[in-house]
C-alpha cells in the first residue's frame, strides 16, 4: 500500500519536475501539446500531438461537456409526443435519456482521465527530448520511433489492441453497473419515456431490509445462504469426485484406461444447454424417470417414509425446493466430475513416482498412499484453481437457470414479492431481475455484492497466484 | 482367484459409472430418432423409429425451426470469436511472460481482479451498450461480446509460455532479432499445445453458451438465432409436446461435431490444463 501512494507521488513529482525544469518548449507544451516535438525537429510527432489535443478539445465540447452538464441530475427533460392530426404525424420533443446521458458522462470521464495520463507523460517524454539535447545523445526520427514500437516498446503493440476491448467489454460496463446501483433505474424508470435519477444508497438499504412491502432483505439471506452452500457443495463434490475417478481409471490395474476415459468425456462434449434442458424433461414431474418410479414403487415407498408429499402422484425432483437443490446437485455432479477428472488426470501424471514407490516399500497400504502422499500433492497443484472453481460456481448460472426456468415455482410468498426462487443463486436472480422484471437498480446492487464476495474469495490466493514467485523458476 | 474378483469388480463398477453418465446421451440419442414428436413418458426406446425429425431440421423449416440458418450463425459466430479471442490472448500472454516492463506486475494484479467481476452480471450494462450502437440483434455485436474482452484470460497459457526457456529468445536477440520476430517465429511456434487448447476454448465458449445469446438475441425472428437459443425455445410450455423429437436430434447434431473434436484433442487439453495450472 505504501510502495503504490509512493509511486504515485513520485509520478507527480516527476511531472513538476519537468515542468519547473524544463526550457521554453517545454513549457509551451504544457499549452501546445507538440511544442517540443517541434523543437527537437521531430516534426511528425508534434503534428501528432497536436491532433490529438485539438481532437480531445473537440470531444470536450462537442460531446462530454453537454452530457456531463447533465450527469447531476441525469436530465430534466421528459419525454413527450405530441401528434398532430392536421398533418398525421407526431412530434416527439428534444427529451433527455437518463441512460444516454448516464453512459457518455461515463465514456466522457473516462476520456478525460486518460488524457490526463497522457497529458502527463507527454510533458515528462518532452522533457526527457531536452535532457537528450543537451546531453548531446542521439534524437530518433519518426522512422526509428516506429522501430522501436516492434522492439523496445513491443509491449505497448501487443497490449494496445486487448486493452481497447477490456476497456469497452470489461470496465466500462462496470462503471455503469455501480453508478446505476445508486439510480432507480426500474420499470417504472425507463428512458426514453422516463426519467431516472440518483438515489444515493437507498437501494443498498433495500437489500438488506425486510419489511411488508420490501422483502429483499429476507430473500437476499436465503439466496446467499444458498448460493454459499451450492458454491461449496459443487465445488467440493466434482473435485473430489474428480480425483478419485481419475485415479481409479489412471490405476494400473484397470485395462483400457482410455476407452472408459472418452466414455465419461462424451457426456460433457455435449453441450451444456442441451445435457440440461434434456435432464430436466428425464426428471419431470410427469417425465420418464417418474414413470419407472411409480412403476416399481418407489414412489410410493417415499410416500411412505415422508420424503414426498402424500397428495402428490410423483415425486417433484425439480419442483419441490428441498428436491430441487438436491437434484441439482447431483446433476452438478454428473456434468462436472469428467471435466475434473481431466484436469485430475494430467495432475496425477506427473506425481512423482518415487516417493510413492518408497512408502510402498516402507509397507505403506493404497488408501494410506493416497491420504498421505496423493492427496497433498494433487491439493498443492490444484489449490489455486480450487478457489477459481468455488468463485465460478458462485456465478453458475448455465446449471441454475437451464435446469429450473420455467420449472420451478415458488409457493413462498416473500420471495416471490422481489422475484426471488428457492433455486435461485445471486447470478440467476440478478438475470431475471433484469431480464424479465427490468429491475436494473437492484440487479446492480445484486452484481457488485457479488463482485465483493468473489474479490474476497480470490484475494485469499491473490498472493500465490499473482506475486508470480514462481514465475522465473522454469524459464 | 481373488485378484480375478477384484478385477471384475473394478471394471463393474466402471462399466456402471459409465451407464449412469452416458443414460441421458443414450436417450437423446434414441430419442432423436422417435416418431411421436413430444415427450414419451412411458418407454425409454421410441416405439417407432424414424428419421423424420432429421428431415424436418434440414428441410422442413418454418418460422420455429430454423436449424440450417442458426447451425450457420452460430459456426460465424463462434469462428469469428474464436480467431480473434485466440490473438488476443497471445499477444497479452506473450507481453506478460517474455517482455519486461514498468508496470507490468500492476496490469497482471488488475487483470486478475478485474476477471474475478463475472461477465453474467455486467452484462446488462454490457447489453444497453450496444443497444445504443445499434448492436444487439446482429451476429457483429454478439462476436464483440465473446472476443472483445478475452485478453483477460492469458493466464494458463501464460504459465506455459513460462516455460519456454529465455536463452531461445535471448540467442534470437543477439543474432539481430526483433521482438516482434521472437514473437512470431520462437515462441509461437513453441507453444503449439497452448495455442491448441486456447483455441479449442475459444471456440467452445461461444458455440456452447446460451446467457449472452439469449440476451443479446432477443428479437424474436428466428432467422437470427444461435442454434442454442432455437433449442431453447422449442422446449417452451407450448411447444414442447410438438418439437421434442427435433429438439433431441437438433441437439445430437451440435454435439457430433464436438465430441470428435473433444476425443482428438483429449492430449492437448489435459497437457494444456495441467501445463497452466503447475506453472500458474
Amino acid at each position: 500500500m505504501k510502495k503504490a501512494l509512493n509511486t504515485l507521488g513520485n509520478y507527480f513529482k516527476n511531472f513538476g519536475i519537468a515542468f519547473v525544469k524544463g526550457d521554453i518548449w517545454v513549457k509551451l507544451s504544457a499549452v501546445l501539446m507538440g511544442a517540443g516535438y517541434f523543437a527537437r525537429k521531430q516534426v511528425i510527432n508534434g503534428i501528432i500531438m497536436c491532433l490529438v489535443e485539438v481532437l480531445f478539445a473537440v470531444l470536450c465540447i462537442g460531446y462530454a461537456a453537454p452530457n456531463l452538464a447533465k450527469f447531476g441530475t441525469l436530465g430534466t427533460v421528459q419525454f413527450e409526443q405530441v401528434f398532430d392530426p392536421l398533418t398525421m404525424t407526431s412530434t416527439v420533443n428534444d427529451y433527455d435519456n437518463s441512460f444516454l446521458i448516464l453512459l457518455n458522462s461515463i465514456i466522457s470521464l473516462f476520456i478525460i482521465f486518460v488524457f490526463i495520463v497522457f497529458y502527463i507523460s507527454n510533458m515528462k517524454a518532452v522533457y526527457r527530448l531536452q535532457q537528450k539535447k543537451e546531453n548531446g545523445e542521439h534524437i530518433n526520427n519518426f522512422r526509428e520511433d516506429v522501430r522501436t514500437m516492434f522492439n523496445e516498446k513491443f509491449h505497448i503493440t501487443l497490449l494496445t489492441l486487448p486493452a481497447i476491448g477490456i476497456i469497452i467489454m470489461n470496465i466500462l460496463p462496470i462503471l455503469v453497473l455501480v453508478a446505476v446501483a445508486f439510480t432507480n433505474y426500474d420499470q417504472q424508470h425507463m428512458p426514453p419515456n422516463a426519467l431516472f435519477t440518483w438515489v444515493g444508497w437507498s437501494n443498498f438499504k433495500n437489500l438488506f431490509t425486510s419489511s411488508v412491502t420490501v422483502t429483499f432483505g429476507y430473500s437476499f439471506k436465503k439466496v446467499l445462504v444458498w448460493t454459499l452452500e451450492w458454491a461449496v457443495l459443487a465445488t467440493f463434490t466434482t473435485y473430489i469426485g474428480g480425483i478419485l475417478m481419475a485415479k481409479f481409471i489412471n490405476d494400473k490395474k484397470t485395462k483400457l484406461p482410455k476407452l472408459w476415459r472418452t466414455l465419461f468425456i462424451i457426456a460433457i462434449a455435449v453441450p451444456q444447454f442441451v445435457t440440461l434442458l434434456l435432464v430436466r424433461n428425464f426428471f419431470a414431474d410427469s417425465g420418464i424417470v417418474n414413470t419407472f418410479c411409480n412403476s416399481i414403487g418407489f414412489t410410493d415407498f417415499l410416500k411412505n417414509i415422508g420424503l414426498v408429499p402424500s397428495n402428490l402422484s410423483y415425486i417433484p425432483f425439480l419442483t419441490n425446493p428441498g428436491w430441487a437443490k438436491v437434484m441439482i446437485i447431483i446433476i452438478n455432479i454428473w456434468i462436472g466430475i469428467p471435466y475434473q477428472m481431466l484436469v485430475a488426470t494430467g495432475v496425477l501424471m506427473n506425481i512423482p513416482e518415487d516417493q510413492i514407490e518408497s512408502a510402498r516399500i516402507d509397507g505403506a497400504n493404497p488408501l494410506q498412499i493416497f491420504i498421505k502422499i496423493t492427496m497433498p500433492y494433487v491439493l498443492f497443484v490444484t489449490g489455486p484453481s480450487l478457489i477459481t472453481d468455488f468463485v465460478k460456481n458462485i456465478n453458475n448460472f448455465n446449471v441454475i437457470y437451464l435446469l429450473t426456468q420455467d420449472v420451478f415455482v415458488t409457493s413462498d410468498q416473500l420471495l416471490a414479492n422481489s422475484n426471488a426462487k428457492e433455486v435461485d443463486l445471486l447470478v440467476t436472480w440478478l438475470f431475471r431481475l433484469t431480464n424479465e422484471y427490468y429491475n436494473y437498480k437492484m440487479a446492480s446492487v445484486i452484481g457488485i455484492i457479488v463482485f465483493i464476495i468473489c474479490a474476497a474469495f480470490t484475494l485469499i490466493t491473490f498472493t500465490r497466484t499473482i506475486k508470480g514467485d514462481k514465475e522465473e523458476e522454469f524459464q | 482367484m481373488k485378484k480375478t474378483v477384484k478385477f471384475i469388480i473394478r471394471h463393474f463398477i466402471l462399466l456402471f459409472l459409465s451407464v449412469i453418465w452416458l443414460i441421458p446421451i443414450l436417450w437423446l440419442f434414441v430419442t432423436s430418432f422417435s416418431g411421436y414428436k413430444g415427450i414419451n413418458t412411458s418407454h425409454f426406446f421410441p416405439e417407432t423409429w424414424t428419421l423424420d425429425n432429421y428431415a424436418q431440421l434440414f428441410f422442413r423449416s418454418d418460422s420455429i425451426v430454423q436449424y440450417n440458418r442458426w447451425f450457420i450463425n452460430t459456426l460465424v459466430i463462434a469462428i469469428f470469436s474464436c480467431l480473434i479471442s485466440t490473438i488476443l490472448v497471445l499477444m497479452v500472454s506473450y507481453t506478460m511472460s517474455k517482455l519486461r516492463f514498468a508496470g507490468r506486475k500492476g496490469l497482471m494484479s488488475f487483470s486478475i481482479i478485474l476477471n474475478m467481476f463475472p461477465g453474467v452480471l455486467s452484462m446488462i450494462a454490457i447489453y444497453f451498450i450496444l443497444k445504443t450502437i445499434g448492436l444487439t440483434n446482429s451476429h457483429l455485436g454478439m462476436i464483440i461480446v465473446y472476443s472483445a474482452g478475452a485478453g483477460l484470460g492469458y493466464l494458463i497459457c501464460k504459465g506455459f509460455m513460462d516455460t519456454i526457456s529465455v536463452s531461445l529468445s535471448e540467442a534470437a536477440r543477439l543474432e539481430g532479432a526483433s521482438e516482434a520476430k521472437i514473437f512470431w517465429s520462437v515462441i509461437i511456434p513453441l507453444s503449439k499445445p497452448i495455442i491448441v487448447y486456447t483455441v479449442i476454448n475459444a471456440f467452445l465458449a461461444p458455440w456452447g453458451d446460451f446467457v449472452f445469446a439469449k440476451l443479446m438475441l432477443n428479437s424474436g425472428v428466428a432467422t437470427d438465432w444461435t442454434v442454442a437459443i432455437g433449442l431453447f425455445n422449442m422446449l417452451g410450455r407450448s411447444m414442447i409436446n410438438k418439437y421434442f423429437s427435433v429438439f433431441c436430434a437438433g441437439g445430437v447434431i451440435i454435439a457430433i461435431p464436438i465430441s470428435i473434436l473433444f476425443v482428438i484433442m483429449q492430449k492437448f487439453y489435459v497437457e494444456g490444463i495441467t501445463g497452466g495450472s503447475v506453472k500458474g
